[in-house]
């Protein structure tokens, strides 16, 4: 059976999260004062070696970022964001981070800081998580009085400070350009892309944007090294994933595991099997904007490539567990009916296509039968166009629900009644 | 050219300029890619992905709205996919929208209904949406509807009012499907939206649509679309009238010339009603026992050309006098002042550009050698320090205005001077609110300040100032008394943001002054810019782009009406009455003996009215002007004009001072002429008839014309108002190359000496234009003013405009619009002085100056200092002119509007 390794999570539950003497006798800052006798490219090109990939969802290469954004220019004003506005549905590894261990988000984030030579930094707090909001906050405080944080750290003539913003209940707002609107005290509209943060950020200077989960990752891959990382996991989403497995399990949870483990081992060993005596049917991977998997794909790795190769996506870790009894369709008019909740409105395709999409699925199941294929078919149709059209990720998402629906479970659509 | 680059669309090479936007490129290459969130003014939006193209290299489907053309760039442009992927969007779009179409807006949605072949119902894919059921018409704005149901939600509303005008009145409510358009905190009516309409310009539907004329207006009805130039300030906006049914039915700003750009504001857009008002003169009058009677033209004619013969005849031709429009074309001036010289005989002929600029221009013709704006409107919003001194620019040129905010947007520092809060505060780096009277002493601080920081530039003094360093020597000593904390003792401003201000001006790289009526309307407002211009001499802000010094004028015509010679001192050009050469030159050009052209130098306004009460003008000819609301103390004012034996007032309403004529002309409003009138910044713009005058009204210059001839003075006959240009071309030398011909396209800004100059957009960047060729440093010292407050008398009043109405608001007040947003007078007293006098908001209350009273409503308002008060002074209820003083600038013979001290009582 695979057990749990925890990097990210490396000091959960075992140090008081609100004390930085405790952090500090679990190596915390460690790494920190490598980092400063190191250089920003150094660090970097640990990370990049290391083959980080973001854990936010989109699992873009860590390192490969962080160096485009020192590289853009050298004496400029720049920024590091921490994406902490954890909005997925069925996601709530972030929060876990942050309340149980804050410190380790606060070191990677000025170790990022120092790789890209940065003056500052915002954390950007989803507004419900008080509990992350206080830990963090005191972490921020208790570093700072500890000379991690603030002018000239630890003498290394480098200065860095953080600061938290809270977010205010918008899904969208943790998409990243968005999230930089937000910050700049914009209502949340996403931006154009291009620009990518790295060359025009918040306030129009380059930015570094990461998830909690990655910054948490940087602290024991510098202290460690990247061939320590690489050596968990799989070879080419290297280390760990933490998980959150909700649902119809008798375990729900959080899990930090090695990528590569398989569906069934995170559903039945980590998660407990399914509740009730019942019979697995589906498991939703990464959320709203995420993918439905069937039993047939219980024995595929949960790596980003694995993952693709059938049509899945890992996205943010959630994975939302479903028995026999589940009605797969309501599921697809819920996630439906979020996005069109959750849309901004500012472009066509995503402003109607999620209502237009969700009108479709209410009315779904009193399509006839034998209509039932070309409907669906029209509205994969619509949810393509959709993806190839809008102007940020949400409109790219209700695809993949639909499509992955559509792919494994075509039959029970076609004859439910 | 190496900004030209190569990009392929469809196959096609182009040659286009580098960075330019690919959409806006692709359409000037006349591929139609369709788009409805981008306009060529805003900042692209990528909403409504209509736009969305195939790039070589990039990955997906790209908004060519959101991207720049660059070197061997392929994009396709059009195809299947392509074209397909549109129709489906436009489906989608179609699904939450009510299409129903009434032809009173253009609707570019439509269109593309139309070229997608989707104005056919059945072939729309998508079932309508059900729309959000709060959804319902904003009809709360007296300029404008909002309908949510036709919005598409492309964010042009917003960014029209953000980016173009700088109001940041506009958002969104809701998110999604839900949206819809909010100002302010709601509706439009009561949010701090000032009508401009830019929103309802840049609405690509049915949305946001036009109130007035919405009931008769059709599109499709539309018989002719005029451009012409707006009738109310300086600006001199560039406007299309909509003319259906031989009336005016709408204003829209002209896009892509200058000087507005499509911009408009409340009055431009929405001002022109007056046009067709029911109250226009239709007919000559003739006053018999004391009633106006209708009469013919013949008639009144003779009546004029009689009287005025005569009394010429009897008391000589200085006891006549004609007070010239600001409001009138050039050409109608041109013929006003060759009439005035020719047929009265006499150089009394001036105009309220007495009352306005004068002094400033006054100072400028003295230091730096034009009384006119330096700059182009332009650099408004490029220069890197704007200092705005006596000047509501927000309210009185609102366009203007639109390029200092812009500027502001992208860090322009702007220094505002004012005794009273202006909009413009809000988007300035320091407000120095000096006491009514004080500016002398301010401006010596301030360069004080700059000397003492070092941040003369003397290279400049040296080449530019006569008299170099030396004449710099004595400003210094002149100005070493004012310390920033003497000076704090005088105006009241902290010497610390005297300070700070000093420093933004005299540092800045480049920097422009705007002065106004603050600085110009007072016995010293002479000296006030005297002071300004010694700043901006040794600092060097002139003499280059972006650097200088700009007077906006208050009126449509006023900088023209002087430029073609409505002057008692100047003949046309600016060229001194005394000239013999030049007045050799004209009467060669009129066809008139040199000798019965005056040498000696006229009335100036005021003046004429003090010596009809002393008896030396008998005569008259008043065309288009109101002094009896807008020249001081009115009630003195008055005793002289009742004192002529013979008044013409040739107007298109009946006025104040129509009230007191003998013979009252009707004559044309600005829409039923044409000619050309010349702006703030020296442009010289056209004027074009769009319809005809009302009943027997007739052009101006076509009245003087015929008057000039009965009296045995005839001038050629102009086979139209270009001719007249022609003649005035020839004797204006600033103007001397420039034609209506020319101005078709659009405006040529003066100097322009010859047919092939470009004309001239920045002024004295070689030379200043004194006899030197050098500026000229004026010294002055601050002197307190005579007018002080009493017991009797303990507030200072100053007046001032509001953004609805112009002037003596003849016009402005016959718009429906207009008068729904403003009309009422007021006066502003600060909270600590109404507690005093246990005054309460709204409360009626008597304004007594020694000159005069009248009833108004107080307004407590902390817009103002202690002790002073404020009162806009269009409105004839509250004749604000009723308090204020004749004493003048000894210069200018301006008069002191801004300073009158008076007291304020409850009435009961």
């Amino acid at each position: 059976m695979v057990k749990e390794v925890r990097i990210a999570l490396r000091n959960s539950g075992k140090i008081n999260p609100e004390s930085i003497d405790e952090y500090i006798n679990a190596d915390g800052y460690q790494a920190l004062r490598k980092a400063l006798r190191s250089t920003p490219s150094g660090i970097y090109d640990e990370i990049i070696d290391s083959g980080l990939r973001g854990r936010g969802g989109a699992g873009f290469p860590t390192g490969t970022k962080e160096k485009t954004t020192a590289l853009i220019c050298a004496d400029c004003e720049k920024y590091v964001v921490c994406n902490a506005d954890e909005g997925e549905p069925g996601t709530f590894k972030d929060r876990v981070i942050m309340e149980t261990d804050p410190h380790s988000l606060v070191e990677g984030m000025i170790i990022a800081g120092f790789s890209i030579n940065a003056s500052y930094g915002y954390i950007y707090i989803r507004g419900e998580y008080s509990l992350s909001i206080s830990r963090v906050q005191k972490a921020i405080d208790q570093a700072r009085e500890k000379k991690f944080l603030g002018e000239n750290i630890l003498g290394s003539g480098y200065s860095f400070d953080i600061e938290i913003r809270r977010g205010a209940g918008s899904y969208l707002c943790g998409e990243e350009l968005t999230l930089l609107e937000s910050l700049e005290g914009k209502r949340g509209y996403p931006r154009i892309k291009p620009p990518y943060p790295a060359e025009r950020g918040l306030w129009g200077k380059p930015t570094l944007i990461n998830n909690v989960e990655t910054l948490a990752n940087f602290a024991p891959i510098i202290l460690n090294g990247a061939v320590w990382y690489r050596s968990i996991g799989t070879e080419k989403s290297p280390g760990t994933k933490i998980f959150t497995v909700s649902g119809d399990v008798n375990n729900p949870g959080y899990y930090e595991t090695p990528t590569g483990l398989t569906l069934r081992e995170l559903i039945f060993d980590f998660g407990g099997g399914i509740k009730n005596g019942r019979t697995f049917k589906a498991a939703l991977l990464g959320g709203a904007a995420g993918t439905f998997a069937s039993a047939q794909l219980l024995d595929v790795q949960m790596g980003y490539d694995k993952l693709k190769e059938h049509g899945l996506t890992l996205g943010s870790g959630a994975v939302i567990v479903m028995d026999e009894t589940r009605d797969l369709v309501k599921s697809l008019e819920t996630i439906m009916k979020f996005f069109k909740h959750e849309s901004c409105g500012k472009c066509i395709p995503c402003r109607l296509g999620t209502a237009q999409i969700y009108q479709s699925i209410c009315g779904f199941s009193e399509i006839p039968v034998q209509k039932r294929e070309d409907f669906f078919k029209s509205i994969l149709k619509q949810a393509d166009l959709m993806a190839k059209t809008s102007l940020c990720p949400l409109g790219q998402s209700p695809i993949l629900p639909l499509r992955s629906i559509w792919q494994n479970f075509s039959d029970e659509l076609l004859t439910l009644k | 050219m190496d900004n030209y680059i190569t990009i392929y669309i469809d196959g096609k090479e182009l040659k286009v300029n580098a960075g330019d936007n690919l959409l806006k490129t692709a359409r000037l290459n006349g591929f139609n890619i369709p788009g409805l969130c981008y306009h060529h003014k805003l900042t692209p939006t990528g909403a409504c992905r209509l736009c969305l193209v195939k790039v070589d290299g990039m990955r997906g489907l790209v908004a060519s709205c959101t991207i720049a053309v660059q070197d061997g760039m392929k994009v396709t442009a059009f195809d299947a996919e392509l074209e397909d992927t549109r129709r489906f969007l436009l489906d989608y779009l179609l699904s939450e929208q009510n299409d129903d179409y009434d032809f009173t807006y253009n609707d570019e949605l439509r269109d593309l209904m139309f070229r997608y072949g989707l104005d056919n119902k059945e072939n729309r894919f998508f079932k309508p949406i059900k729309p959000n059921p709060n959804f319902s018409i904003d009809d709360s704005s007296p300029v404008l509807s909002y309908d949510p149901s036709k919005c598409i939600k492309c964010f042009r509303c917003i960014k029209a009012c953000d980016e173009v005008q700088g109001k940041n009145v506009l958002s969104f409510n809701e998110r999604g499907m839900d949206s819809y358009i909010i100002a302010g905190l709601g509706v439009w009516g009561k949010s701090e939206c000032d009508g401009c309409g830019e929103c309802i310009q840049l609405c690509p539907t049915g949305a946001i649509v036009e109130r007035p004329n919405r009931q008769t207006i059709k599109l499709n009805s539309i018989e002719k679309r005029v451009r012409t130039t707006c009738p109310y300030c300086g600006v001199g906006c560039q406007i299309e009238l909509l003319v259906q049914d031989g009336k005016i039915m709408r204003s829209n700003g002209v896009e892509g010339v200058s000087p507005n750009d499509g911009r408009l504001c409340v009055k431009g857009r929405f001002g022109y009603e007056f046009v067709h008002s029911p109250e226009r003169l239709t007919k000559p009058l003739i006053k018999r026992n004391g009633k106006f009677e209708e009469s013919t033209w013949d008639e009144a004619l003779t009546l004029v050309v009689n009287k005025f013969n005569e009394l010429k005849q009897k008391y000589g031709s200085d006891s006549l006098a004609g007070y010239a429009s600001a409001k009138c074309t050039n050409e109608d001036n041109y013929i006003f002042q060759r009439f005035v010289r020719t047929a009265f005989g006499t150089n009394n002929i001036d105009y309220c550009t007495r009352l306005c600029h004068a002094s400033t221009v006054t100072a400028m013709l003295k230091s730096i050698g034009d009384g006119a704006g330096s700059n182009s409107i332009e650099d408004f919003e490029t220069t890197d320090c704007l200092l705005v001194t006596g000047n509501n620019i927000v309210e009185t040129h609102p366009i203007t205005a639109t390029y200092v905010k812009r500027g502001a947007a992208k860090g322009m520092k702007i220094i505002v001077i004012d005794p009273k809060w202006t909009p413009l505060v809000k988007y300035s780096t320091v407000w120095l609110q000096p006491k009514l009277g004080t500016d002398v002493a301010l401006l010596n601080g301030m360069i004080n300040v700059i000397i003492q920081n070092g941040l003369i530039k003397q290279a400049f003094i040296e080449k530019r100032v006569e008299g170099g360093m030396q004449a710099f020597e004595e400003l210094m000593r002149i100005v070493q008394p004012y310390t920033p904390q003497k000076v704090e003792e005088i105006t009241g401003v902290p010497a610390e943001k005297i300070e700070l201000a000093a420093k933004i001006y005299g540092e800045s790289a480049t920097a422009m002054i705007a002065t106004g009526m603050g600085m110009s309307q007072q016995v010293t407002g002479t000296h006030n810019v005297f002071s300004l211009l010694n700043m901006m001499l040794i600092t060097g802000h002139i003499g280059k782009e972006r650097c200088g010094i700009d007077p906006p004028r208050g009126q449509n015509n006023v900088q023209g009406a002087t430029d073609v010679g409505c002057h008692p001192n100047m003949y046309p050009g600016y060229i001194p009455v005394t000239n013999a050469d030049n007045r050799k030159k004209v009467a060669g050009v009129w066809g008139v003996p040199f000798e019965n052209l005056s040498d000696k130098p006229g009335l100036t306004t005021v003046e004429i009215v003090k010596a009809a009460h002393d008896g030396k003008i008998k005569g008259l000819f008043i065309m288009g002007e109101n002094p009896m609301i807008s020249d001081p103390n009115l009630n003195h004012t008055e005793e002289g004009l009742k004192k002529l034996e013979f008044l013409v007032v040739q107007d298109i309403f009946h006025t104040e001072t129509t009230a007191l004529a003998d013979v009252i002309l009707p004559a044309s409003a600005w829409a039923e002429k044409n000619g050309t009138f010349v702006n703030s910044d020296r442009r010289v713009l056209r004027v074009r008839k769009a319809v005809a005058c009302p009943g027997d009204a007739r052009e101006d210059w076509r009245i003087i014309h015929e008057i000039a001839a009965r009296m045995g003075h005839p001038m050629p006959n102009y086979r139209d108002e270009s001719e007249v240009f022609d003649e005035l071309a020839r004797v204006t030398p600033i103007m001397e190359g420039i034609s209506h011909r020319r101005l078709e396209a659009q405006g040529i800004q003066w100097p322009c000496p010859d047919s092939e100059h470009p004309g001239t957009s920045t002024l004295y960047t070689e030379t200043f234009n004194t006899p030197s060729g050098k500026a000229k440093l004026f010294p002055v010292e601050y002197a307190e003013q005579n007018e002080k407050v009493s017991d009797e008398y303990p507030f200072m009043l100053n007046s001032g405009r509001i953004l609805y109405h112009y002037h003596t608001s003849t016009m402005s007040r016959k718009n429906k619009v207009l008068r729904d947003f403003a009309n009422e007078s007021y006066v502003l007293m600060n909270p600590v002085d109404a507690i005093k006098a246990s005054l309460k908001n709204n409360s009626k209350v008597r304004v007594t100056s020694k000159r005069g009273d009248l009833i108004t409503k107080l307004i407590i308002s902390d817009e103002v200092l202690e002790g002073e008060v404020f009162m806009p002074w269009h409105f004839t209820e509250a004749q604000v002119n009723r308090l204020t003083r004749d004493e003048l600038d000894p210069y200018s013979k301006i008069a002191p509007f801004k300073l009158s001290a008076v007291r304020v009582e409850c009435v009961e």
